[in-house]
């Protein structure tokens, strides 16, 4: 096994109970440690069945998911929390809430039941809260943050899990461009600093092709195309599978997608 | 500093709870006294703990089910509580102990019943299917209840809810060491389940990717603090906002983790019952008033206090 | 059970007598539905039983009352099953809930007399207004006069002067006070409740009162004649209360100390008896 390897989905096909058909069928997808690899695809292409498969909500009725050559479902709960951080797409405060306080939480699956924290927890926190340049937030409510703050408090809870793979489930929806090129300029240099091997799904293919190592293009549960954004942002392809025709053009050495009028 | 304060009230409420009271006894002799040690003294440990157990269970419930309105009675213990003791009073069941028994029996069951339902939704009692199962469970065992009563004697009913309302009369030696042997299981599961449960207020999805197994630690979480409650009710009848009002207190003074809110609940709520009490045994003596009452009294100005919070935040 | 609904009667708030309906003067009551244990024993009293044609499911005394159609709850009367008996006329319990019942049948023609008798006083009163509805006039009187000389005779004092908690309900301790027929009873025993200073029928005290307030005796009621102490009196926190600590009740039965009756004489004389047969110990 390649030691850089931390993820692993072989040909996992998966069907929901009662569904006419499989939610995601024979798809593959390794991503390795300092990768940062971006899931893109149209509403209902399997992007969140396959995040699911790949963190072992669910096991796949055929092909395997491994995390570290172990298969996700078989990972305790509080072990894989140790080497995976999520930042999922929706979650909901009950009561109110602090930023360092909600930061602290990442440290829980280090923690027994009963352990204190430690002071390795607290550098931890602070290290993370650093990172995501939240640090002077530290002391606000939750509820006070605006959305882009948020999510960079929450990709600090997720550090502070000190994984080894992020994945972050549609971080960028409803932030402005500003916040949205910030949080990709973080995750990129997470990547970059760290090592970290990252899973992010998103529907901005553009940013996605600017920021990632690789892209995987999912249609109706299987991988129509994966590889470097030039390989698979080719136009039929993407026109394929979104359905809607469009530009190619080229940046910084990256394809970019200009959808176009049907009626000019 | 919070804990001292907190101690020190919990001191004054057992003071002012074990030297006041209906009979005057002179501060020289109140060590030598039954009416201190068989009477005051087993009351105000028994409404300690039964106060602290409402807290404790109230805190960790509206985590579980995700509502900050949850209380413990709400998922249907108080019904099932009630059917018992009518149940027992219809069937002419005698003995000392028999309704105590018999409302812990019957909130047994109830909390079975809500359990199974709740597991309608999926190993993982989702909170929604719990919360509405709960009120289910209560208003069908209150329809048994009224059923039994109607079919026996109208008069049973108010019986069984003049004790189901009877608050800490009952308490002795018996019913402290009985509370006392039973209740630091529960309040043990819940406290080991402190972690998961600061989780679970962010929602399932994240609470599962930060470790927790959700679908254990919601089981163990309802089935201890439906214990607790169970045996609360089994001693003390129901006594209503002490497990709503506590949490929240608690929240405002020690913040929202559990490992610190689940003692702050259990403490805060012990000096609230003590002082409930205390005042509903002097407020119109000789006579008492229903301590459930006196903790409504006293908990909805509260609780309209923290709506106002709530809403101008 | 059965005390139960004593506790019911001995609760609800006894006031202000009030009677209405049955004009007098009216040719006398024929088919009489009696729907209070009390008034359901008057009417036997006044030898007007053959006339009683539905009772409550509580109406046990006299044996013969038994015989009787039940009609179910006298509180919460259904109004279709007194109908059904075709009565001449009804006899209800003055509450909200039986002066609701009381317009309905009105309403269907049926005569009806709301009666509150929960003090001694109104055992006369009722005796000879009953008397006069069911053409008994001579037999209400008399019983009136028992009652009314029982009032007036002076009370003998016990020699010891047993002092007295009545309690009709042990969680949440509930004791009987000065407004009921109970207290009157002890009080013309020669014995005092010690509870006499609360002015309603009965009231939760706790038992740190009871214990405080240290009487002689624990009085109840019960249906059966077994002597045994109640189940409660097992209970470690009700072993504060002297009297029960040394298994001092007095067992009353029921059926002649739970409503207000023709027979309180006899109550009387059966409350003097016990006590005079069982003498207090020396205080220690």
């Amino acid at each position: 096994m390649d030691r850089g390897l931390i993820l692993e989905v072989r040909d996992a096909s998966f069907r929901y109970a009662g569904a006419a058909r499989d939610a995601i069928a024979g798809v593959s997808l390794a991503v390795s440690a300092g990768e940062f690899v971006a899931l893109l695809g149209p509403n209902g292409s399997g992007k969140t069945t396959l995040v699911r498969l790949a963190l072992g909500l669910h096991d796949p009725h055929a092909g395997s998911a491994a995390i570290l050559g172990r298969a996700a479902g078989q990972w305790p709960r509080g072990a894989l929390a140790r080497v995976v951080g999520v930042v999922s797409q929706r979650e909901d405060n009950l009561f109110p809430q602090r930023v360092r306080e909600t930061v602290r939480l990442g440290r829980y699956p280090h923690l027994g039941p009963w352990a204190r924290e430690r002071d390795e927890d607290r550098a931890a926190v602070e290290r993370a809260l650093e990172r995501c340049d939240v640090a002077g937030l530290a002391d606000r409510w939750l509820w006070t943050l605006s959305g882009g703050e948020y999510q960079r408090v929450r990709i600090a809870r997720a550090l502070a899990q000190e994984p080894r793979l992020l994945v972050l489930d549609e971080p960028t929806a409803s932030l402005d461009l500003r916040h949205e090129m910030e949080l990709f300029e973080l995750v990129r240099g997470l990547v970059d600093g760290s090592g970290l091997a990252t899973v992010l799904v998103t529907h901005d293919v553009n940013l996605a092709a600017r920021f990632a190592d690789r892209l995987v293009l999912l249609a109706e549960g299987s991988v129509r195309a994966a590889g470097t954004p030039a390989d698979v942002l080719r136009r039929d392809v993407v026109e394929a599978v979104f359905g809607w025709p469009l530009a190619v053009s080229s940046f910084d050495d990256r394809p970019q997608l200009t959808p176009l009028r049907r009626q000019p | 500093m919070k804990w001292l304060v907190l101690s020190l009230a919990l001191l004054a409420a057992l003071l002012a709870a074990v030297t006041l009271g209906p009979a005057t006894v002179p501060a020289g002799q109140l060590f030598r006294s039954a009416i201190f040690w068989d009477l005051r003294l087993p009351r105000a440990l028994l409404a300690l703990l039964v106060g602290g157990s409402l807290g404790a269970a109230g805190a960790s419930l509206q985590s579980l089910v995700r509502n900050p309105l949850a209380d413990p009675f709400l998922l249907g213990l108080s019904g099932g509580a009630g059917l018992g003791a009518v149940l027992a009073i219809a069937l002419h069941l005698g003995g000392a102990w028999t309704l105590p028994l018999a409302a812990f029996a019957g909130a047994l069951l109830a909390l079975g019943l809500v359990f199974r339902l709740g597991l309608v939704g999926g190993s993982a009692l989702d909170p929604r299917v719990l919360l509405l199962g709960g009120v289910a469970v209560g208003a069908f065992c209150g329809a048994v209840t009224t059923a039994v009563v109607s079919l026996a004697e109208a008069s049973a009913l108010r019986n069984a809810y003049l004790w189901l309302w009877g608050g800490l009369s009952g308490a002795s030696w018996d019913t402290v060491t009985l509370v006392a042997v039973y209740v630091p299981l529960p309040l043990v599961v819940l406290l080991a389940a402190a972690r998961p449960l600061d989780l679970l207020t962010l929602g399932e999805e994240p609470a599962r990717y930060l470790g927790t197994d959700v679908a254990v630690t919601r089981r163990r979480v309802y089935l201890a603090a439906s214990l607790l409650t169970a045996a609360a009710v089994a001693v003390a009848g129901v006594i209503g906002f002490v497990g709503l009002i506590v949490p929240h207190l608690g929240r405002a003074l020690f913040g929202g983790r559990h490992r610190a809110l689940l003692p702050a609940s259990f403490l805060a709520g012990g000096i609230l019952l003590l002082l409930a009490d205390t005042l509903a045994r002097t407020a119109v003596a000789p006579r008492e008033l229903p301590v459930g009452v006196v903790t409504a009294l006293v908990g909805v100005p509260l609780f309209v206090l923290l709506l106002r919070r709530w809403t101008a935040a | 059970m059965r005390r139960c609904a004593q506790l019911l009667v001995l609760l609800a708030l006894a006031c202000r007598p009030a009677e209405r309906g049955a004009s007098t003067g009216a040719a006398p009551a024929r088919r009489i539905v009696s729907l209070a244990p009390s008034l359901t024993e008057l009417l036997f009293a006044l030898g007007a039983g053959p006339q009683v044609v539905g009772r409550t499911a509580y109406c046990l005394y006299p044996p013969a009352a038994r015989a009787v159609p039940s009609v179910g709850d006298g509180l919460n009367p259904s109004v279709e099953a007194i109908a059904a008996r075709h009565p001449d006329l009804v006899l209800l319990y003055r509450s909200p809930q039986t002066e609701t019942a009381a317009r309905q049948l009105d309403a269907l023609g049926i005569p009806t007399m709301l009666l509150k008798d929960d003090r001694m006083e109104d055992v006369a009163r009722t005796a000879r207004l009953l008397g006069r509805a069911t053409g008994r006039a001579a037999a209400g009187d008399s019983i009136a006069r028992v009652i009314d000389s029982l009032l007036a005779a002076p009370v003998l004092p016990t020699p010891t002067r047993a002092r007295i908690a009545f309690v009709v309900w042990d969680a949440p301790p509930i004791v009987i006070g000065s407004g009921s027929y109970l207290d009157e009873l002890v009080a013309m025993a020669g014995a005092e409740n010690v509870f006499h200073d609360l002015h309603t029928p009965s009231a939760t005290v706790s038992l740190e009162t009871i214990a405080s307030r240290d009487p002689d005796w624990i009085a109840i009621l019960r249906d059966s004649l077994n002597a045994q102490p109640p189940a409660w009196a097992g209970r470690r926190e009700w072993r504060t209360v002297r009297a029960v600590r040394e298994g001092r009740f007095l067992i009353l039965p029921a059926e002649l100390f739970g409503q207000p009756s023709p027979r309180a004489p006899e109550a009387v004389a059966f409350l003097e008896n016990l006590l005079n047969h069982s003498p207090l110990p020396a205080p220690q």
